[in-house]
């Protein structure tokens, strides 16, 4: 942490303003268009708050379409692969970062080219296999998809994290009695609770606005996930702009509550400071 | 497991299936992409169905057009899928080719195939497969009669009518009322005028006739309309004409009847009627009358057909026929219909039929979408000023020419196929082989040290399950002929795709863009990020709000905001230009129209939507840095730079390179920024990048193979990438 005189603070806020603008301004269209009645996707003015304004696309939303029924499913999906994601990752990637073992180089390369192939074209194959296995129509197929997406962005950053934390905090932690899993998860599992909050949030929001293999698994509009419901307001040529706009705004409102929630364990928690090299 | 485990669960499972079978209804499954209003009218038709027959459960599932059509044919490729789907007439023939749907003539017999109009019935190849309870989709001209009180009848009067109309109202000097409006995008909205110049784009034979006088006057009267005449914007895609119509401020629009209800909604006095006459021809523009109905799947169980035959005739009787049309305002099929009150007594409707009177059916052939992804380049192009109607009228013919060709090509397995089979063999003996020391390496290691491969091997188990047959699912299809003739029945041929892959004229260009695509994009999103996250990093008021307010990029659905950063862009109406032009007194960039501009715009929007996850890792990282090496690093007196190049760099690397590695594949991946931003490649396809070019040239035309061939590529080019650049960044390795 590091403070600062004046000047450079004014700099600095100066600096921040112009990138929350640029940030917040197309959100802020994107507000405009829940406003508007109509269905107006463009508008030709440039009036933030239009003249018709009106929260009738909110009320739809939530009295007239299953709207709460969508966050529910979602919510559901969402934290199961987070914890199962956060789970499985942080462990793999502890060990990946500690131990050198028989095909540790392959299993970490091997995990990335999972992410190479271009998804469209793994749609056909994976609906096969979940077909086959009975799981269309379950949220079991969609968390284990998810999940294996997930992971290794996940297990990589935790493998990454753990890397900048000297091995000589265990050390000391196994001296003192503790056995190998304990030293990893009273001592350096707590360190790691700004990776953990990046993988959480990562797992979160990619299963959180997953599109494409919902669309494939889920086919009973009950089961429906947030992105799928939205894109009911979608057709061609005759979308409903006001709803989806609405739709996407509340939709981001979990995100950001979740983000502010991890926020102490991302920044200014626990911070290393008990080693010197 | 236990040998036995696994039959017995499969018998398990299947006498719960049977047990569940006895005396519940029959369930029939309906996919469909009714819009809203129709969905509206089809609920009540199902309660009212499921009074009559409470022995019959029929479950709806809306999807999107496109989306309806792949999901039905995976579904149906893998043996499932809806008993019955209800979509527009031109994906009758591709799925009757791929033979997933059923020839409907034993079904429905003559007296009740009279009832409906002739139009309604699709036939292709001499076999019924699709019968329509409505028409749509056809486009007229709808006038806001405030403006227009009475609609031109011919051309000449379009255009004085237009130019009348077409003013600045509020006298800045800019053009803020049009005559006329349209999507000047999409070949769809030109058929008109292709027809009343005499033309049409394909023939009996399925060959396409675009190199016609017909098609050149039609292509130069629309560029007339909008640079001679000047009643018509200067850009408009759908959005922008339809937005433009629904403030008023463009007298007329061509549009079909899915719009109408808006602009009545926002109150707007509409009028709805033909398309203006062509003087020169004496012939009125011919729209495509789109039936839309029932086909049904190849996998459908013949207990279940009766129940899928009394709902399609449910929906088909007059009461529901009727009900329709009253409450959407769409055509119904039934003929009687049209003396009901419920169409002769409404203006629109009339008018409505009246279009469809002059109109054409729409071609089923699965060539038709070969000519439209070839026609769209070229109109776009004429449009956009840079070739003229007669290079385009040829262009268009000899790109659809090969098209079709390529899209109806079934490669035949190459002589080496079975070699290819001994190869692929003798590789997997000699990968066992080879690697049998360091199976048994990893198999004493297991034991030896149990903890270890306890904690790794769940994630491992987990990420390969799904991946690894899709994987290998593709690398075979890559090596078949996979496409819209052999959808069930392909052979592997051989490397010919990827011959084709290599030869492919558009590919390097392609290739490039997408390197540029993706390294500017990198820069950009860690460069900020980084940049964000050490200003955040410091002690500052405030800063809670500041972090929260810059992740709303990656909190909002990428949807919208895509959809909202294309609005922006927009030459007349986008913030973006008139924010230059107002605060930086810079000209006004048309973004969307031409090709650099156009393809800088995707990046800006996805470099908008990609920082905050850099930020989000980068702040992260900063946390692992104890402040005693800066502390230390102070008393030195290190400068700032120094400071950043022997701590924190070196620090923040291992967090941040497996986004960075990952962010390059994701980003080079990243088929929707471009497909919203530039609808799709626009203008004239200039902006794919490789995802989005095997996505249109290959999968859009049941190139199957092929397209697998080219994701393969792509593969390769991340693979060989990612080991080269973890290679150097030596990620595997521990940093201390």
């Amino acid at each position: 942490m590091v403070k600062n005189k004046w000047p450079t603070r004014i700099l600095i806020y100066a600096i921040l303003l112009v990138f929350v603008l640029i940030a917040v301004y197309p959100v802020i269209r994107v507000a405009s268009i829940s406003l508007r009645p109509g269905d107006r996707l463009l508008s030709t003015s440039l009036a933030l708050i239009p003249p018709d304004a009106t929260l009738d696309n909110f009320r739809i939303l939530f009295t007239e379409r299953p709207f709460l029924r969508w966050v529910l499913n979602s919510t559901i999906v969402s934290f199961a692969v987070t914890l199962f994601g956060v789970a499985l990752a942080s462990t793999a990637g502890y060990i990946i970062s500690r131990y050198k073992f028989v095909g540790r180089t392959t299993a970490m390369l091997s995990i990335l080219t999972t992410q190479m192939f271009p998804a469209t074209m793994l749609l056909l194959p994976m609906y096969i296999i979940i077909s086959r296995l009975n799981l269309i129509n379950t949220y079991v197929g969609l968390i284990v998809v998810y999940s294996a997406t997930a992971l290794p962005f996940c297990v990589w950053t935790m493998k990454g994290f753990y890397d900048t934390i000297p091995s000589s905090l265990e050390e000391a932690a196994m001296i003192d009695g503790c056995n190998r899993f304990q030293a990893f998860y009273k001592v350096v599992f707590p360190l790691a609770s700004p990776a953990l909050v990046i993988t959480g949030l990562f797992s979160f929001i990619s299963s959180w606005s997953e599109y494409l293999v919902a669309a494939q698994v889920l086919q009973d509009p009950v089961m429906y996930t947030l992105p799928l419901g939205l894109k009911q307001f979608q057709q061609s040529m005759s979308t409903e702009w006001g709803l989806y706009a609405a739709g996407a705004l509340v939709v981001s409102i979990p995100v950001i509550g979740l983000f502010l929630f991890a926020n102490r364990w991302l920044v200014g928690g626990l911070t290393l400071g008990g080693v010197k090299e | 497991m236990k040998r036995w485990l696994l039959p017995a669960l499969l018998v398990l499972i299947g006498l719960t299936g049977v047990a569940q079978a006895a005396e519940t209804p029959v369930e029939i499954t309906l996919w469909h992409q009714f819009n809203y209003a129709e969905r509206v009218v089809l609920e009540k038709q199902l309660e009212e169905f499921n009074r009559l027959h409470p022995e019959i459960k029929v479950t709806s599932l809306y999807r999107e057009t496109e989306e309806l059509r792949s999901g039905f044919q995976n579904s149906a490729l893998a043996g499932r899928g809806p008993e019955m789907i209800h979509g527009p007439s031109d994906q009758v023939g591709p799925f009757a080719i791929m033979g997933i749907i059923k020839p409907l003539e034993g079904l429905f017999g003559e007296a009740e195939r009279d009832s409906l109009n002739p139009q309604a019935l699709v036939w292709f190849e001499d076999h019924l497969y699709q019968v329509a309870d409505r028409f749509g989709n056809h486009l007229t001209l709808v006038y806001n009669k405030a403006l227009v009180p009475e609609p031109p009848t011919t051309d000449l009067e379009l255009i004085q009518i237009g130019q009348e109309l077409t003013k600045d109202t509020d006298g800045d000097g800019k053009v803020d009322q049009f005559g006329l409006t349209w999507n000047f995008t999409e070949p769809f909205f030109f058929i008109p005028f292709l027809g009343g110049f005499g033309g049409w784009m394909i023939d009996d034979q399925n060959r396409p006739t675009l190199d016609t006088q017909a098609n050149r006057d039609a292509l130069q009267f629309v560029q007339d309309l909008r640079d001679k005449y000047k009643i018509t914007p200067q850009n408009a895609d759908y959005e922008t004409a339809h937005t433009l119509f629904n403030e008023g401020k463009a007298g007329m629009i061509i549009n079909g009847d899915w719009s109408w209800a808006t602009y009545i909604e926002n109150g707007i006095d509409i009028g709805v009627t033909r398309i203006p006459k062509i003087t020169k021809t004496g012939l009125w523009p011919t729209p495509i009358v789109s039936p839309r109905g029932y086909s049904l799947n190849r996998n459908l169980k013949e207990e279940k057909l009766d129940a899928t035959l009394t709902f399609i005739r449910f929906m088909l009787s007059y009461d529901q026929q009727k009900a329709l049309a009253a409450q959407t305002g769409i055509m119904p099929a039934r003929t009687a219909l049209r003396d009901d009150p419920v169409i002769s007594d409404n203006p629109i409707m009339t008018g409505s039929l009246e279009q469809i009177e002059v109109g054409k059916p729409m071609p089923v052939v699965p060539e038709l979408r070969a000519i439209w992804d070839s026609m769209r380049p070229f109109y776009q192009a004429v449009l956009g000023g840079t070739i003229t109607a007669d290079e385009a009228a040829t262009g268009m013919q000899k790109t659809a020419e090969r098209k079709i060709a390529e899209m109806n090509t079934v490669i035949q397995p190459a002589p080496y196929v079975p070699v290819l089979y001994g190869i692929a063999l003798l590789a997997l003996v000699a990968l066992l082989w080879f690697s049998r020391h360091s199976f048994g390496q990893f198999v004493r290691d297991a034991r030896k040290r149990p903890f270890i491969y306890w904690m790794v091997v769940p994630a491992f188990v987990v990420i390969f399950l799904t991946v690894v047959y899709p994987f290998l699912y593709n690398v075979v299809l890559s090596m078949s002929n996979m496409g819209l003739r052999n959808f069930f029945d392909w052979d592997v041929v051989g490397f010919q795709n990827y011959g084709k892959v290599f030869l492919e004229p558009g590919f390097y260009g392609v290739l490039g863009k997408t390197i540029i695509w993706t390294s500017v994009n990198l820069v950009f999103h860690v460069g900020i990020g980084v940049f964000l996250a050490l200003l955040l990093h410091r002690v500052l008021p405030g800063r809670g709000l500041i972090r929260m307010l810059l992740i709303l990029p990656w909190a909002v659905p990428q949807y919208i905001t895509a959809l909202t950063w294309r609005g922006m862009f927009n030459t007349e109406y986008g913030a973006v230009n008139l924010i230059i032009a107002k605060y930086f007194s810079m000209p006004i960039v048309n973004w969307l129209g031409s090709p650099v501009e156009a393809f800088t715009a995707c990046i800006l929007t996805n470099i908008w939507l990609g920082f905050p996850f850099m930020m989000i890792v980068a702040l992260g990282g900063l946390q692992s840095i104890p402040h005693q090496l800066y502390e230390a690093a102070d008393i030195d007196g290190a400068s700032p730079w120094q400071k950043f190049k022997n701590i924190t760099y070196p620090l923040l690397k291992p967090v941040m390179t497996p986004s960075i590695i990952l962010g390059t594949v994701w980003t080079f991946n990243n088929l929707n920024v471009i497909w919203l931003v530039s609808n799709a490649g626009e203008p004239s396809d200039q902006t794919h990048i490789l995802v989005s070019f095997v996505y249109k040239s290959a999968f859009n035309l049941y190139r199957y193979g092929y397209a697998a061939a080219m994701s393969m590529v792509i593969f390769a080019i991340l693979l060989v990438f990612g080991i080269f650049f973890l290679k150097r960044a030596r990620a595997v390795e521990p940093v201390y």
